[in-house]
C-alpha cells in the first residue's frame, strides 16, 4: 500500500527532516510499494552511514563534477561556472518508465507526422485542424523549406519533452523541443559524476545505462546518410554558447567532428569540412543552431556564424540534418494547443501522456474563455516572444497581476489575440534534494529525450535530465540562477531479471587515429604550443633574474650587463615595458608574471592559450583542460625567496601541460600540429638566447644564465671541468642534436613532423614549409660554433618565422578573413 | 499602362573581394493586374553562374556567383511591364477592421500570398509597442478596413519628412520612427508594424514609380531609385491592396510590382556573401518610362 510506504519511512532517521509540500506531491514520499524499498536503499547507500547526513556524499560529488570539468554558463556571463548536481538521484520504476517510454515514441511519432505535413502536402493546414498563423507565427517556420524532404522523410532525429508530475502522479508534458534539445550530454555528466561519486550503489540498483541510447542516435544518423561510413559533424554556435561544454563533450562522446560554420565550405551541392588534408565531405550534421543563423543566403542574412549555401546541401546535397531545418514550429505553446486533436486526427488515437491543457487566443470561443478565466490560468506568449502585457515573454497568472497589468494584458488579448495562450495551473511534485549537506524538497521537471534508432523507430533515453528549480517557476530555461540537477535513474522492480550491463548492440566498428582534422583545429593546436611554451620562457627568464638579484654567500649577484639583458629580453617579448625597469626586480618580475594589459606576460599568454583551448574542449584531455583553466594565482608584494618558490608551482605547471601533450596525446595529424607549434616556439626562443648571451663577446654570467634558462647546467659541467666558455656552450645549445634543448633537435623534430603530414601535391614535391625546413637543417649541419655568429642566427630565425607562417599558409585558415553577408542597396 | 523599365546598378569595393555570392531580387514576380515581358539580367563581370528561383514570398532569386576577385559589379535589369490603369476605391461595403483581422486567422493557407505570413513580426519590423499607441487612434475596430488604412498612410506623408540623409539602409524602424524622417524603406516599414499591431496582415513591396510624371502632374519622391510601398490584406473578397505612405496613395498604375515580402530583408534588390573587409558604394540609375515614349525616342 501506498501509504504504508508514506508513513513508515517517516520514522527513519533519513526522512525525520524532509518537508514536503503536499499540494503538488512528492517523488519520494508517494513511491508506489515496488518503488519504496530502492528509495530505502539507494538513501542509506548515499548517506553517512546511519544518519541523514549527505555532507560528505556532496563533497564527493562536487569533487567529481569538477575532475570531469562539467561546466556551464549562464545567458550573458563571460565565465563558466561549475556544474550544479544535486548527488540524490530521481528514482522511477522501470513499469512507470515503459509508459512514459510509449507516450514519447507516440508524441515523436505524431510530431514527425505533422511536421512532414505542414513542410509537405499541408492537408492538416487546408482541412482547419491548424490553423496557419499557429505555424507562421512561431519564428521556426521558414516558407522556404516547404517542398524540400529530407533524407528518408525523417525530420526528427533528437527530441525532448519537458515534462511535469502532478500530485496525482499523472506525467504531463509542459513543452516539447527539437531545435536544440540541451541536457542530454549533462545528462550523460550527472551519471558519470554520480556513478564515479557512489561506487557500485547504481549497479546494485540495477539502474539501466544511458550509453545504447546515443550509440542509436549515431547509427539512426548514420543510416540515412548516402555514405555506408558517413563524416558527422556537430554544428556549434562556438564556445560562448551556453551549453558549449555539453556540445564538446557530446562530440568527443559521439565520435562527431565539432566544427563552427567557418569550418565548412559548401562546393557544388556538397557539404565539406576544410582539414589540413585538403576539403573533406560531411554526411550529416547535428546542428545546435537555429535554422536562421545557418546560411546567410537563405535565411537571416545577418548571421555571421553561418555556411553560405548550406541550404543548398540540404536541399540538394543529400546533406542529413538533425533536427531538419523548420521542425521548430512544434516547439510553440500554441502548437501544443492543438496536439490532442491532432493526435486523434493523425494517428486516431488519443495522447497516452496529457499536455498541460492550452488555449490558443487566435479561435474566438477559446479566447472568451481565457479571458473569462484569466485569474486561474497561466496566460503565456503563445510563440515564446515577449508580447504586450508579457514583456518578459514568460507566462503570468491573471490574479497575480496589479489591476492596470491585467487590464493592460486583457486589451492586448482583443488587439492581437493569436499571440497569447491560457495554460491550465500545474502543480509539480518535489523530489529529494541535498542542500548544506541535509535533504530539502524541491520542485522539479523531467526531461526526456527520444532518438531513431537505424530502423527509424523511436528510443527513449532510459534517464533523462533533471532540474530542481529554485523557485517555484519550473518552466523557466534549462538552467537558472539557483537551480540544480539532478541524475534520473530507471531501477528494475525486484521481481524483474536484472539487466544486463553490458551493451548488446552490435561492436562499432574498431577505429585508431580519427582521420580528419579541420584546419581550425590544427592552427588552434599549434598555437597553443606555441602560446605555452613562450610563457614557460618568459618564466624562466623571470626566475634567473630573480635569482641572479639574490647576493649568495655575501658575495656579488649577477653583474649588472647580463641583468640588463635579461630585462630587455622581456621587454622585447612584450611581458614587461620600459617603464617598469627603474622599479625594483620583485617588481618587474610580478609585472611580467601578472599583468594584464602586457601582451607577452605570463599571464596574458597563459589567457590566450586558455581562449584557445576553450575554442576546442573536443580535443583535450579533460586533466589538460584542468592545468590550463586554473587561475593564476595572485602575486602579493613578496621578497624575491618566496616570490621564487611561487615560480617554481607555475614552472611545474607548464612542465605538467608539456608532459601530458608529450605522454597523453594521440600520435595524430592534431599532435604532430601542437608538437610542431612547440618546436618551432623554442628554435626561436634559442636563436634569441643565442643572440643575447652568446654573442662572440660574452660574459662568464652570460654564459652561465644562458646555459640555466635553456636547463643545460648539469649536462655542461659534467662534461667540461674546466669552466664556462663560449664555443662548447654554443655547440651544445645550438649543434648538438643530442641535447633536445638544442636548435638542432627541434629541426631535426620540425623535419620529422611536416613529412609526417599530409601533402596536397601529387607530383611528390615538397609544400613550401618543407622546403624552408629542410634548407634550415641543411644550414645547421654545415654550421659550427665559430661560425654561427649573430648575423648567422639571425638569418636562421627569419628563415623559422617564414616557416611558421608557411605552415599557416598552408594548413590553416589564416590568411582568409571570414565571409561576410552585406547588404547593399535601399530603397528610396 | 506600358512601361519600359531600365535599372542599373554599379557596387564598387574599396579593396578586392573574392568569393562572391549574391541575391539578386529585380526580376518581377507574377501579380494580379499587371503582366512582364523581355526580362534582362545582366551582370558584369559575365558569369555563367546565374541561376533563378521563385520564393519564399512572391519574389523571384536570382543567385549571382563570382569566383573571381572583384572590385566593382554592375547589374542591368530591363523589362516591359504592362500595369492595369485601375486604382483600387475605399468602398462602403468593405469589411471592418475587425472582420479582416479575424478572417486573417482563419484563412486556412500557407500559400506564399495567404495573409497568416504577413500578421506576425519580422526580422525589420519587431513588435513596436510606440508605433501601435500612435496608430491605435487610427486603427479602431469597426472601421473599414481600407479606409482606415488610407487614413494612416496619409497621416505617415503627411506628419513624417522625406529626408534620405536622415536614415540608412540599416537604420532600425523605431529610430526612424522617433524622429519622423526617412526615405519609402523607414515609412513603408511603420505603416506595416502599425497595420500589424492590431492584426492586419501586411507585406513590403519592392518595386518602381514611373519617372516622370505624366503632364500637369508633380513628380513623385523615390523615382531615382527602386520604390517600396505597403500592401494590406482586405479579407478574402479585396485581397491585397497597396498604400504608398512616401505618396499619399492607394497604389494604382504608377506602381510597377516586383516582389512582395515581410519585409525588407526577405526583397532586398542585392544582398549576399563575400571574402574581405571593404567598405563598398552604390551608385543606382532608374530610369521608368511609358513604353510609348521610350518607343518613339528611340526611333529617332
Amino acid at each position: 500500500m501506498a501509504e504504508d510506504v508514506l508513513t513508515a519511512p517517516r520514522e527513519d532517521a533519513l526522512l525525520r527532516h524532509y518537508v514536503t509540500d503536499a499540494a503538488g506531491g512528492d517523488l519520494m514520499l508517494e513511491a508506489a510499494s515496488d518503488m519504496a524499498p530502492h528509495w530505502r536503499d539507494m538513501l542509506s547507500g548515499l548517506a553517512a552511514a546511519g544518519t541523514d547526513d549527505f555532507a560528505p556524499l556532496q563533497d564527493r560529488v562536487a569533487r567529481q563534477v569538477q575532475d570531469l570539468g562539467m561546466a556551464f554558463r549562464l545567458a550573458g556571463e563571460d565565465d563558466e561556472r561549475s556544474w550544479p548536481l544535486s548527488p540524490i538521484p530521481l528514482l522511477i520504476g522501470s513499469g512507470e518508465w515503459a509508459t512514459i517510454e510509449q507516450a514519447m515514441a507516440q508524441r515523436a511519432d505524431l510530431l514527425e507526422q505533422v511536421i512532414g505535413d505542414v513542410y509537405g502536402p499541408q492537408n492538416l493546414i487546408r482541412s482547419g485542424a491548424i490553423p496557419a498563423p499557429v505555424i507562421t507565427g512561431s519564428t521556426h517556420f521558414w516558407q522556404q523549406m516547404v517542398g524540400v524532404t529530407p533524407p528518408q522523410g525523417r525530420h526528427l532525429h533528437f527530441y525532448a519533452a519537458d515534462l511535469a508530475r502532478g500530485p496525482d502522479g499523472e506525467w504531463r508534458v509542459l513543452s516539447d523541443l527539437c531545435r536544440t534539445p540541451t541536457g542530454a550530454g549533462y545528462a550523460l555528466e550527472n551519471r558519470l559524476a554520480l556513478s564515479r561519486a557512489t561506487g557500485d550503489l547504481l549497479s546494485r540498483l540495477n539502474v539501466r545505462r544511458l550509453a545504447p541510447f546515443f550509440s542509436a542516435f549515431r547509427q539512426g544518423l548514420a543510416a540515412v546518410c548516402e555514405r555506408t561510413d558517413p563524416r558527422i559533424a556537430l554544428l556549434t554556435p562556438g564556445r560562448f554558447t551556453q551549453s558549449y561544454a555539453e556540445q564538446a563533450h557530446l562530440a568527443r562522446y559521439l565520435g562527431f567532428l565539432l566544427v563552427e560554420g567557418d569550418d565548412l565550405t559548401v562546393r557544388g551541392d556538397r557539404l565539406y569540412v576544410r582539414t589540413i588534408e585538403g576539403i573533406k565531405r560531411i554526411d550529416a550534421i547535428w546542428r545546435r543552431m537555429d535554422t536562421s543563423l545557418l546560411d546567410p543566403l537563405e535565411f537571416d542574412a545577418r548571421t555571421r556564424i553561418g555556411v553560405p549555401d548550406l541550404f543548398q546541401a540540404i536541399s540538394n546535397g543529400g546533406l542529413a540534418v538533425a533536427n531538419w531545418p523548420g521542425s521548430g514550429i512544434i516547439e510553440s505553446r500554441a502548437f501544443a494547443a492543438f496536439l490532442p486533436k491532432l493526435a486523434k486526427e493523425v494517428l486516431g488515437e488519443d495522447l497516452l501522456l496529457p499536455n498541460i491543457a492550452t488555449w490558443w487566443c487566435g479561435q474566438p470561443a477559446e479566447r472568451a474563455k481565457v479571458l473569462a478565466n484569466i485569474d486561474n490560468m497561466a496566460v503565456g506568449s503563445a510563440f515564446g516572444e515577449a508580447v504586450p502585457g508579457l514583456d518578459d515573454g514568460r507566462s503570468h497568472i491573471g490574479a497575480t497581476l496589479s489591476a492596470d497589468r491585467r487590464a493592460l494584458l486583457m486589451d492586448a488579448m482583443e488587439r492581437r489575440p493569436m499571440d497569447y495562450v491560457g495554460q491550465e495551473l500545474v502543480r509539480g511534485s518535489t523530489t529529494p534534494a541535498v542542500l548544506n549537506g541535509r535533504m530539502v524538497a524541491r520542485p522539479f521537471t523531467l526531461r526526456v529525450f527520444v532518438t531513431r534508432d537505424s530502423n527509424g523507430a523511436w528510443r527513449t533515453m532510459p534517464g533523462g535530465f533533471a532540474r530542481l528549480a529554485a523557485h517555484g517557476d519550473i518552466r523557466a530555461v534549462l538552467m537558472g540562477e539557483g537551480d540544480m540537477s539532478a541524475d534520473v535513474c530507471i531501477v528494475g522492480s525486484s521481481t524483474q531479471t536484472p539487466v544486463s550491463l553490458l551493451d548488446t548492440s552490435p561492436s562499432p566498428p574498431i577505429r585508431r587515429i580519427a582521420g580528419t582534422l579541420p584546419s581550425r583545429a590544427a592552427d588552434n593546436l599549434f598555437w597553443l604550443a606555441r602560446y605555452l611554451e613562450r610563457g614557460e620562457n618568459t618564466l624562466r627568464i623571470v626566475r634567473a633574474l630573480l635569482g641572479g638579484s639574490i647576493e649568495a654567500d655575501g658575495g656579488a649577484a649577477l653583474d649588472q650587463g647580463t641583468m640588463g639583458r635579461m630585462t630587455a629580453m622581456l621587454v622585447s617579448a612584450g611581458a614587461a615595458r620600459q617603464i617598469d625597469l627603474a622599479g625594483s626586480v620583485t617588481a618587474l618580475a610580478r609585472a611580467a608574471i601578472g599583468s594584464s594589459e602586457d601582451f607577452g606576460s605570463v599571464h596574458s599568454l597563459i589567457g590566450s592559450a586558455r581562449t584557445i583551448g576553450q575554442g576546442m574542449r573536443d580535443r583535450l584531455a579533460v586533466d589538460f583542460w584542468r592545468l590550463l583553466a586554473k587561475p593564476l594565482a595572485k602575486l602579493e608584494q613578496q621578497a624575491a625567496e618566496p616570490m621564487l618558490g611561487r615560480l617554481a608551482d607555475l614552472l611545474d605547471r607548464f612542465s605538467a601541460l608539456s608532459g601530458l601533450a608529450a605522454e597523453n596525446m594521440g600520435r595524430s595529424h592534431g599532435w604532430r600540429f601542437h608538437d610542431l607549434g612547440r618546436r618551432i616556439e623554442r628554435a626561436v626562443t634559442i636563436c634569441r638566447l643565442l643572440r643575447t648571451f652568446a654573442r662572440d663577446d660574452a660574459s662568464a654570467d652570460d654564459l652561465n644564465v644562458l646555459l640555466d634558462l635553456c636547463d643545460c647546467q648539469i649536462m655542461y659541467r659534467m662534461r667540461y671541468l674546466s669552466g664556462i666558455s663560449l664555443y662548447p656552450a654554443r655547440d651544445m645549445l645550438a649543434l648538438e642534436v643530442q641535447n633536445p634543448r638544442s636548435l638542432a633537435f627541434q629541426m631535426d623534430l620540425i623535419v620529422e613532423h611536416l613529412a609526417a603530414l599530409p601533402s596536397l601535391r601529387d607530383d611528390g614535391m615538397p609544400e613550401p614549409p618543407m622546403k624552408i625546413a629542410t634548407s634550415l637543417s641543411a644550414l645547421l649541419a654545415a654550421a659550427s660554433a665559430e661560425t654561427l655568429g649573430n648575423e648567422a642566427l639571425e638569418d636562421i630565425e627569419n628563415h623559422l618565422l617564414a616557416l611558421s607562417d608557411a605552415v599557416g599558409a598552408r594548413f590553416f585558415l589564416r590568411g582568409k578573413e571570414a565571409e561576410r553577408a552585406a547588404g547593399v542597396t535601399r530603397l528610396a | 499602362m506600358i512601361y519600359r523599365v531600365n535599372h542599373v546598378s554599379r557596387i564598387h569595393y574599396d579593396a578586392t573581394i573574392g568569393n562572391a555570392r549574391f541575391n539578386v531580387r529585380l526580376q518581377p514576380s507574377d501579380w494580379p493586374g499587371q503582366s512582364v515581358e523581355g526580362f534582362g539580367l545582366t551582370v558584369s563581370p559575365s558569369t555563367r553562374n546565374l541561376t533563378t528561383r521563385a520564393g519564399p514570398f512572391p519574389v523571384n532569386v536570382t543567385r549571382v556567383v563570382i569566383d573571381e576577385p572583384l572590385d566593382a559589379l554592375e547589374i542591368r535589369s530591363q523589362f516591359i511591364a504592362n500595369v492595369s490603369d485601375e486604382r483600387p476605391a475605399i468602398l462602403p461595403s468593405d469589411p471592418t477592421i475587425a472582420t479582416v483581422a479575424q478572417a486573417a486567422i482563419a484563412f486556412s493557407s500557407l500559400a506564399e500570398t495567404a495573409p497568416a505570413h504577413f500578421l506576425f513580426p519580422s526580422p525589420r519590423v519587431p513588435a513596436l509597442p510606440d508605433i501601435a499607441t500612435w496608430a491605435a487612434a487610427y486603427l479602431t475596430p469597426h472601421r473599414p478596413v481600407l479606409e482606415a488604412g488610407f487614413a494612416l498612410c496619409c497621416a505617415i506623408t503627411d506628419g513624417f519628412r522625406y529626408d534620405s540623409a536622415a536614415t540608412d539602409a540599416d537604420t532600425p524602424v523605431t529610430q526612424a520612427f522617433a524622429i519622423r524622417r526617412g526615405v519609402c524603406q523607414d515609412f513603408a516599414h511603420i505603416l506595416i508594424g502599425a497595420l500589424r499591431s492590431v492584426g492586419l496582415p501586411a507585406g513590403y513591396v519592392s518595386g518602381y514609380l514611373r519617372t516622370l510624371p505624366p503632364p500637369g502632374q508633380p513628380r513623385l519622391e523615390g523615382v531615382d531609385a527602386m520604390h517600396a510601398w505597403v500592401m494590406l490584406w482586405c479579407g478574402p473578397e479585396r485581397g491585397w491592396i497597396g498604400l504608398d505612405p512616401t505618396n499619399r496613395c492607394i497604389t494604382g498604375p504608377d506602381h510597377i510590382f516586383v516582389a512582395l515580402g515581410r519585409d525588407y530583408s526577405d526583397v532586398a534588390p542585392i544582398d549576399g556573401v563575400f571574402m574581405g573587409k571593404t567598405a563598398q558604394h552604390l551608385d543606382t540609375s532608374v530610369d521608368v518610362a511609358p513604353y510609348a515614349e521610350w518607343a518613339a525616342e528611340s526611333a529617332n
